[in-house]
């Protein structure tokens, strides 16, 4: 590997080292901390007054905490998606995505276990999940399979990342000393020997074919959460599929919103090219249409025979009060979408980035319609209540917590990015010798 | 064990005289059968009292107290139940009319939020051309308790007397219980709760749910500590109409205070069901289909407009 | 010293302050309480007095607690003390008539009970009286499942047989009592007698099918309210079947159904198992890359 060291890996090198932030980097991450602070701030309210401060009340006893929960378990996904199914299929292409993958992973599985924890009126008692925990519950079983995920998802960042820790520390004056310290720290054992290639290339490996039922599993408890109940919308058979189709939609969504910017932050149009808007182009058409069959699904056939206690769901959705939400979640998450990039003058870089952020705010909203209309339409009439228990609008400390956890991530990301080449360097090396060869 | 049953014994020939001493408002109830249950100890001391006949007899002060030496029922004892018990509750829909005096009682022996309510009474209407009819619900204590199956940590359980309760110093908040509660029945503490200091102040005990907790959730927990002294829940005292009734299915009979029927024979003649019985979830609560109704629907709207003045 | 001449002053004045705020309020405030008296006797035994003290608030009755009662035998205050209580949170207070009183319980046939109350700074002083005569129930049971209670009053120095005293012979049952049979009440003949068919089959008992049987008087305005308890085998066995051990979806957690323990470990162990293999191999590698530094 040491004779890889021409000129034209230098300049690959130079392109890919992490960059200290200008500008619009700092601008960037201000706004972040500040979204992060008024959370903090509306949190500590919250912890104070109790979850009063919030708009939910006995009948939407679950709000935007937990759309915004589920958002964010799906946006996860997509580490195992772009990096493990790819690397089985030995599709090389996407190799300069994997990284990018990886960290959303990383930042989105941290905040949704953060925001279940927001969401939990005694958070204090959050030790009794370890020391009462009951297995039967489905709440258990989604604490031990986030740990579970949030553990694969480090080490799926953490091992391809040795390589590059390894030029990072080679490149010292790069980086400032305590950045050195820390990379020191986390990988200065690896010198690239065949030996550690080849118990590395193993375990990723394994990563990639262990990860996939985790992730799996992480959406499809995420779902049960809501199928395990009786109540119209979550009573579903269809709901693991649905949400998991949901999830790798949302997650390559993000990616490629997320490929963009940073093509854009870093000048990186030399690796991330229009080739790979067009290919993750084509990938999110389908998984737009997957996901399409099964909204198709979850709405169609409860519809065809309105059962009584679907009907007033089902209307509320279809053209009540929850019509406009709805039709914009599925325009806006899936259709448009869909005829953009079924163009090939929609899959250039612009056009798929604005996909992908439709695609993303979709996903948000139709987590929310998920959530809250179901939760309105109980089985008895809601009778003997204020009128506040009637209706649901987030109030603005729900809002503010959960910007501030959406900010959080981005924050999480790009620190990352700041810390970590956001492409494979060593990989990239690799790659472009094996196809120069 | 056999000291308990001695004095059981001792507590049935001498005690039962003064058992009524334990009465509350009226004579038909005898705490001491559920506290002898508990097993009362002698104390040993004995008090010469006077009989009808003028004789003294002896009796061991602790089967004199006013209201019976109960232990406080510890919080493993609450989370078992009351052994060979299985309550169950009857709802005469016919009697209804939305008085909501249940309601008021509840609430106030529970100090519920404002505004929030462990017993309702829904305005019911299956369809366009079907009688309406007034529906008081509490929780059902199903025998399968959705809410049960879900709870991350025990917070909720169900016990061998059949009652479903929460304890507020384990639950976190979650509030999966009341997605996964079909009737409706659980309400959150979203703030802290409003009560008077010295409420506030009570050792908490999950069988008299009082004092509630914030960031936990409550519900009607059917007044197990009632059942204990061998009182009737507070919403069965409280009905004018004797609209509920309460008992235990283990002895074939419900009560509403002032008549009492063999549970059996009662749901058989008068054609009793349980509520969304198609979801398995078996309630503990049955209802008496609204027939021969002793009130007409409308007579309880005004109820509803009182309360919005 | 000044310090504390003014602290005294100002003590001293609030405590003006408030007396003379109380002597106020007792002028426009005081209430009118309600007394009531009842008398039980269960199984013919100990007689006792229960008082019960209530107060309108907003056309509601409700009860009056911490309010001191004295209880008298026969006389008022020049008379015989049964006893001083104070009602509790149910404005109700129960007394047992002490065997000192022997002599005046014995030296007539009917008794009058007298309650009072002094006054106090919140409500006027109050009494309320009763009069009941020595009754008792006796019950008596067949073979052929036939319940027959006697009642008997004490006249002159012996107990005679009444008539037309309504009774209710019933069932113990939780916090209730079922009736034997359809009817709700009975009427004692001239012999003081009142006879009941038991009519409930098959109606669950003890383990060894006893049930307690009772005849009650209630609220009668001679004898007061009497209970006589009967226990007889003429219910069915309960052998109570306990479901409460069952492994299922809604037990505790120590009751976890096995076939869902076995799955969730069988999946954390396989999982948990290679993360830990490839947390090894870090150091694995660790090991390779110090090696070559060495």
């Amino acid at each position: 590997m040491e004779n890889l060291n021409s000129t034209a890996n230098e300049k690959i090198i130079q392109d890919l080292l992490p960059q200290k932030f200008g500008k619009s980097g700092k601008i960037w991450t201000g706004i972040l901390v500040a979204f992060c602070l008024v959370g903090l701030f509306a949190y500590y309210r919250q912890l104070r007054y109790g979850l009063v401060v919030t708009s939910m009340r006995d009948y939407v006893s679950w709000g935007i905490y937990i759309s915004n929960f589920v958002f964010f378990v799906a946006i996860s996904l997509v580490g195992s998606l772009i990096t493990a199914v790819f690397r089985l299929a030995d599709v090389h292409w996407s190799t300069p995505l994997t990284r990018i993958a990886e960290i959303i992973a990383v930042a989105a599985i941290i905040f949704a276990s953060l925001i279940i924890i927001v969401d939990m009126g005694s958070p204090e008692r959050f030790y009794n999940l370890f020391i009462h925990g009951r297995l039967q519950s489905p709440i258990i079983w989604d604490v031990i399979v986030i740990t579970t995920y949030f553990f694969i998802s480090i080490l799926l960042l953490y091992f391809p990342l040795l390589p590059d820790i390894q030029i990072l520390i080679k490149y010292k004056e790069k980086s400032s000393k305590r950045l050195q310290k820390f990379y020191s720290f986390i990988g200065s054992f690896w010198k690239g020997t065949p030996a550690q290639f080849k118990l590395s290339e193993k375990a990723i490996n394994i990563l990639c074919i262990t990860i996939i039922p985790v992730a799996f599993s992480i959406h499809t408890v995420t779902s049960w959460l809501f199928a395990t109940t009786y109540r119209p919308g979550w009573d579903s058979t269809n709901f693991g599929a649905y949400f998991i189709s949901g999830a790798f939609l949302v997650g390559a969504g993000g990616v490629v919103v997320a490929m963009y910017v940073f093509r854009k932050a870093y000048h990186l149009e030399k690796y991330i090219t229009a080739d790979h808007f067009e290919k993750m182009g084509r990938i999110v058409v389908l998984l737009a249409l997957l996901y399409l069959y099964f909204n198709v699904n979850e709405y169609l056939v409860p519809a065809f025979k309105m059962k009584k206690s679907e009907e007033a769901h089902l209307n509320g959705l279809f053209t009540g009060e929850f019509a406009p939400l709805f039709w914009f979640a599925i325009s806006v998450g899936m259709l448009i979408p869909i005829i953009i990039l079924l163009f090939k003058k929609g899959r250039r870089p612009l056009p798929v980035f604005i996909a992908g952020i439709m695609v993303v705010v979709g996903a948000w909203f139709k987590r929310y319609l998920i959530v809250t209309p179901t939760l309105l339409h109980p089985f008895l009439p809601m009778t003997n209540v204020p009128d506040s228990y009637r209706h649901y609008f987030p109030s603005w400390e729900e809002w503010a917590i959960a910007l501030g956890s959406l900010a959080g991530a981005m924050l999480v990301i790009t620190i990352l990015s700041r810390i970590f080449p956001i492409i494979p360097i060593q990989e990239t090396i690799t790659e472009r010798h094996e196809t120069a060869e | 064990m056999k000291q308990e049953n001695n004095s059981r014994r001792d507590f049935l020939l001498t005690g039962l005289a003064a058992a009524g001493l334990a009465v509350g408002c009226s004579s038909k109830k005898n705490a001491f059968e559920a506290g002898a249950e508990e097993g009362i100890k002698a104390s040993g001391k004995k008090v010469k009292l006077l009989s009808v006949d003028g004789e003294v007899i002896e009796v061991d002060e602790a089967f004199l107290k006013p209201v019976p030496a109960l232990p406080a029922v510890s919080n493993s004892e609450a989370r078992l139940g009351i052994g060979g018990k299985k309550f169950v509750m009857v709802i005469d829909l016919s009697r209804c009319k939305n008085l909501r005096k249940c309601q008021a009682a509840c609430n106030h022996m529970h100090h519920v939020n404002p505004g929030q309510n462990w017993i309702k009474v829904d305005p019911m209407q299956e369809a366009e051309h079907t009688a309406p009819y007034w529906q008081p619900t509490t929780c059902m204590h199903c025998d399968e308790p959705p809410c049960v199956k879900v709870c991350p940590v025990d917070a909720t359980f169900k016990r061998q007397d059949g009652i479903v309760l929460i304890d507020s110093d384990r639950c976190i908040g979650c509030r999966f219980c009341m997605a996964a509660c079909p009737y409706s029945s659980r309400a959150f503490n979203w703030s802290a709760p409003d009560i008077p200091a010295e409420v506030a102040a009570q050792p908490y005990s999950c069988e008299s749910s009082v004092p509630q907790k914030k960031g936990t959730v409550g519900k009607c927990d059917f007044c197990p500590d009632m059942a204990r002294k061998g009182e009737l829940p507070h919403c069965v005292q409280a009905c004018p109409n004797g609209t509920f009734f309460f008992g235990d299915l283990n002895e074939d009979s419900v009560s509403n205070g002032s008549e009492t029927f063999r549970f059996s024979e009662l749901i058989k003649d008068k054609s009793g069901y349980r509520l969304m019985e198609d979801l398995g979830t078996k309630p503990s609560v049955y209802y008496l289909p609204p027939v021969n109704r002793n009130f007409p629907y409308e007579s309880g709207l005004d109820n509803d407009t009182k309360e919005k003045k | 010293m000044k310090l504390l001449n003014k602290n005294i002053l100002g003590l001293l004045s609030i405590i003006f302050f408030l007396s003379s705020y109380d002597a106020l309020s007792q002028e426009a405030q005081k209430g009118d309480l309600n007394v009531s008296i009842s008398y039980f006797i269960n199984n013919n035994k100990i007689p006792y007095l229960l008082a019960k003290v209530k107060t309108k608030v907003d056309g509601k009755f409700k009860p009056v607690n911490v309010i001191p009662l004295n209880l008298f035998l026969d006389k008022d205050s020049a008379g015989t003390l049964i006893a001083k209580v104070v009602t509790n949170e149910k404005g109700e207070a129960t007394a047992i008539i002490p065997a000192s009183l022997k002599n005046q319980w014995s030296s007539s046939i009917k008794h009058t009970f007298l309650a009072s109350f002094d006054g106090n700074k919140n409500y006027e002083s109050a009494k309320a009286d009763l009069t009941v005569g020595k009754a008792k129930i006796l019950i008596d049971t067949t073979s052929d499942r036939k319940i027959t209670a006697t009642v008997f009053e004490m006249k002159d120095t012996s107990w005679t047989p009444v008539k037309g005293v309504e009774l209710k012979i019933a069932v113990r049952r939780l916090d209730a009592d079922l009736s034997v049979n359809e009817t709700a009440s009975f009427t004692t003949d001239s012999t003081g007698q009142a006879t009941a068919d038991f009519k409930r089959d098959s109606i669950p008992g003890d383990e060894k099918g006893n049930i307690i049987l009772v005849a009650k008087i209630e609220d009668n305005d001679q004898y007061g309210n009497l209970l006589v308890e009967q226990t007889v085998p003429w219910g069915s066995k309960f052998i109570p079947v306990n479901n409460f051990d069952r492994r299922t979806l809604f037990a505790t957690r120590d009751k976890t159904p096995i076939w869902l323990l076995f799955m969730a470990y069988s999946i954390v162990i396989t999982v948990w198992g290679i993360l830990i293999s490839l947390v090894i191999s870090i150091f694995k590698i660790k090991k390779i890359g110090e090696e070559i530094q060495a």
